[in-house]
This record gives structure tokens, sequence and C-alpha cells, in this order.
């Protein structure tokens, strides 16, 4: 069944016009910033090869516009998730959920699942344009794999914190207004303070960055899995609680 | 006969708030029961506590002897309910619809084809089968509803107000769809409509300000206009 729910689910983006209005958003941008840099990096190429440097395309290419694509999965996941719960409770679509024998688990992970498919759209888009570069520039293509199974990583966390927050809320808006908010709070919360403290070990950028520099680590792999686990369960318990189960 | 629906001692709301007090029903296989009361009257809030959308603050609701909130069991597997707004899918077909509809109640393969195109003929949508949801009238859309509470043939049918909203011609359409329910089927009804319920129950209780206030059988000789007017006096004074 939950395969089924994420299937539907994948539907309902697809059917929407701002799935792929941001899908394309995301293409163009991407494609931009990609060729701004590529342009940036032919200019000091030369340069590069007389003093014998080791940085390359894709650290002056491929990374910098990996980055831009993660700001944009932070900006599009709650927009397209904000449909997920919250919206099926505003357009009064929600008792036909709980009044079935479906159980909240398959729910929950079928909303999760299928929001994620949505967020690999453009994600995968946007690699396939950096990847296009590969044809004309030399990339270390292990590193590239890394930061795209990196990314899909965090698709999938964003997927989990997002649908939690739609189930919070019978507005759609309120669950994008609190998406925003608790992503930009675990963006910035590492720029709060200095050294290690136990609130950095929460903040987001600090277990993205290695990721995006093609270094996996598994302190960066049991943040998203514990998070994203933790937030899923807490969606499952949600609507377990809204249908007197828990 | 054992009831196939008990509703014991509902209660919803917080004290100073309470939207339901203490409501009791039953309801038996065939039985026709109609929940008439103002707006206000708590009729909708009982029917979500019913179908297992709101949960009870106090109280219970059994589905053929298994309590609502059981899920070893998962009595919800008997029931279909159509909310005051009828849910759909504006951007699926009307057969679209209809076919989620049967997955979340766990019908899937041949059995799902056979469920929609029953639903599709006894609900008369077969002509707008392939049209998008979202460009249904409101009379379809409610026959969409009905159609996807249907679908699964469950024991107990639970309607918030299947004809608020409708013209007179969609009213008497959906009003003759229920009356061919097969017989064994139990239909708890939410109106505020005297019609809907000399037209469509056998009994039906009465609520005001989240109470029952009363429950009478419905024949020709019952006087539930000099009952509801009781009701709309109390409820405005």
């Amino acid at each position: 069944m939950t395969a089924a729910i994420a299937a539907h689910e994948w539907r309902r983006l697809r059917h929407g016009l701002s799935f792929w209005l941001l899908l394309a958003l995301t293409q163009l941008l991407i494609a931009w910033l990609a060729f701004a840099q590529l342009e940036a990096f032919a200019a000091i190429a030369p340069q590069l090869k007389a003093g014998g440097s080791t940085v390359g395309a894709t650290d002056l290419v491929v990374m910098p516009t990996a980055n831009s694509l993660l700001l944009l999965l932070l900006l599009i996941a709650p927009l397209l998730a904000m449909g997920s719960l919250a919206g099926e409770s505003h357009s009064g679509r929600l008792p036909l959920w709980l009044s079935s024998p479906t159980g909240s688990a398959a729910i929950a992970l079928g909303k999760i699942l299928g929001l994620w498919l949505g967020l690999l759209a453009p994600l995968l888009s946007a690699c396939a344009t950096l990847a296009v570069l590969g044809l004309g520039i030399d990339l270390d293509l292990p590193r590239l794999a890394v930061a795209v199974a990196g990314l899909a990583l965090v698709a999938l966390w964003l997927a989990a914190l997002c649908v939690l927050l739609s189930g919070l809320f019978d507005h759609p808006a309120a669950a994008l207004a609190a998406s925003y908010g608790v992503l930009l709070l675990l963006w910035l919360l590492d720029s709060f303070s200095t050294g290690d403290t136990p609130w950095q070990r929460w903040a987001l950028m600090p277990h993205v960055e290695p990721l995006l520099r093609g270094l996996l680590r598994s302190e960066d792999l049991l943040y998203f899995v514990s998070t994203g686990a933790a937030a899923a369960l807490l969606t499952i318990h949600r609507l377990d609680r809204r249908r007197g189960l828990a | 006969m054992e009831p196939v629906l008990r509703a014991r001692q509902l209660t919803y709301g917080r004290p100073a708030q309470r939207r339901l007090d203490a409501v009791d029903l039953e309801l038996r296989g065939g039985d026709r029961l109609g929940l008439l009361g103002i707006n206000g009257a708590g009729k909708s809030t009982l029917m979500q506590l019913l179908a297992g959308v709101l949960v009870p603050d106090a109280g219970s609701v059994r589905v053929l002897g298994h309590d609502l909130h059981d899920d070893r069991v998962d009595p919800r597997r008997h029931l279909g309910f159509l909310p005051q707004q009828a849910p759909a899918y504006g951007e699926l077909t009307v057969r679209e619809n209809l076919a989620w509809a049967g997955r979340l109640r766990g019908l899937a393969g041949a059995p799902l084809g056979r469920a929609v195109d029953s639903a599709l003929q006894r609900t008369g949508l077969g002509d707008v089968a392939d049209r998008l949801a979202g460009r249904l009238s409101a009379g379809m859309l409610q026959r969409l509803g009905l159609a996807q509470a249907l679908l699964h043939e469950p024991r107990i049918l639970v309607l918030d107000e299947p004809t608020a909203g409708l013209d007179p011609l969609h009213t008497e359409q959906l009003r003759t769809l229920l009356r061919a329910l097969p017989g064994e089927t139990a239909v708890v009804l939410a109106t505020h409509l005297l019609d809907d319920v000399q037209q469509l129950c056998d009994r039906v209780i009465l609520l005001d300000r989240g109470r029952k206030v009363a429950e009478h059988a419905v024949d020709a000789d019952s006087d539930l206009l000099a009952h509801f007017r009781g009701l709309a006096t109390t409820g405005l004074t």
C-alpha cells in the first residue's frame, strides 16, 4: 500500500502546475549557474594549469552548482510538501484517508516517498545538466556520484521533515511557513556560535557540506537517517493520534 | 439482532464548549437512522466520531462488536463515510477517484475494477466516468462521494448531510439512490431537512446543542415538524 500511496502522491504532484514551474525554474537556474561557473573556470584554467594546481572543474564548477542545487531543494521541498497532509485536510479529503482501514504507517511513508520522487525529478534533471559538462571537461565522476547520492539522501530527509510539518497543520500556508521556519533554523544553527556546541550538531550545513564535496562520513549519514526516521515516526504517531489509535 | 454500530456516551469538546455530550445510539443491520438538528447541533461531529475521523474525549464506538479505535481488527473496513464535503481529487477523473478510494479501502486488481464499475453504475456516473472530478456539478460530486462510500460494500454507511446544497432534481436523484441501497446496509444520515428523514429513515434522533433530546420512529403519523420547531425554538433562545 505504501508504494500505491507514493505513486498516487507522485501523480498528484505531476498534475499540479507548480511542480512543472518549479522543475523548469530549477533547470533554468542550474543551467545558468553551471555555465556561469564554467565561464569563470575557463578564464582561470590556463593559470591553474601553469601553476600546477590540482583544483579542477569538479571543484570550481560542479560543487558550487551542487551547493546552489541544495539551496533550491530547501526552497522547493516545503512548496511541494504543503499540499501533502495539510492540503488533504484543507480540501476536505483527509476524512477519506482517516476513515479508511489503511494504516498510518503506510500513509506517512507513502506520502514521504511520493514527495521524494517529486524532489528527485528536479534533482536528477539538474544533475544530468552537470553530467553533460563531462563531455567537454574532465570531471571527477566518483565525487560527482557521491554528491548526487548525498543530495538524494538530503531530499529524502527533507521529504520526511516537510511531510511531518504538513501533518501538524490544517492549512497548507501554515505548513509552508512552519517548514521554511524550521529549515531556516537548521540552516543557520551553526552560525549562532563558534566551537562545538550541542546545537551545532543539529545544524544542517556541517552535515551537508562534506557530502557535497564528495565525502561520505558516517556521522552525516547518521544525522540524516536518524532525524529523517524520527520525522517519519512522528508523522505516523500524529496520524494515529488523529484516528485515536495512539 | 446484535447492533452493527453502538455508540456509548460519546462526548467531544472541552467541558465549557461541548460539541457533543454523552450521546448514545445503536444501529442494526438494515436500520435507517436519521440525525436531525439545527446548525451547530453536533450532527457533523457525531458523524465524524462514528466514521473514526475524530476521536471522542469520552465514550466509545463499537462496530460489529469491535472498538473503532482497535487497530488490530480495524473495523473501519466495514464503514463507508460520506462527509459533508464530498472528498475528490479535482485533477483526477471520476473513475480514477473511485479507483483510489477503493485502493485506500484495500481493494486491488480485478475486484477493484468490478467495484468501480458497479459503483459507477449504481450511482449513475457511468457517462461521466472519464470526466475530471473538478468539472463535475455539485450534484455529480455528491454522487461521486456516495460512490466512494459504497465502493467496498460496507455494512454501515455514515452520511453527513448528503443532500445539502443540491437543487431539487439532484436531491431527488440522490434520495432515489439511497432508497435503492441493499436492505442489510445500516445507514445513519445527518440532515437538517425533514424531507430527508421522512423519505429515507425509519428512526430519527433529535440533537440539540450536542445532546440527544429525543428518539422517534418515523412513520406517516410522526409529527417531525413539531419536534423540529421545538428544537429550533429552544436553539434560538
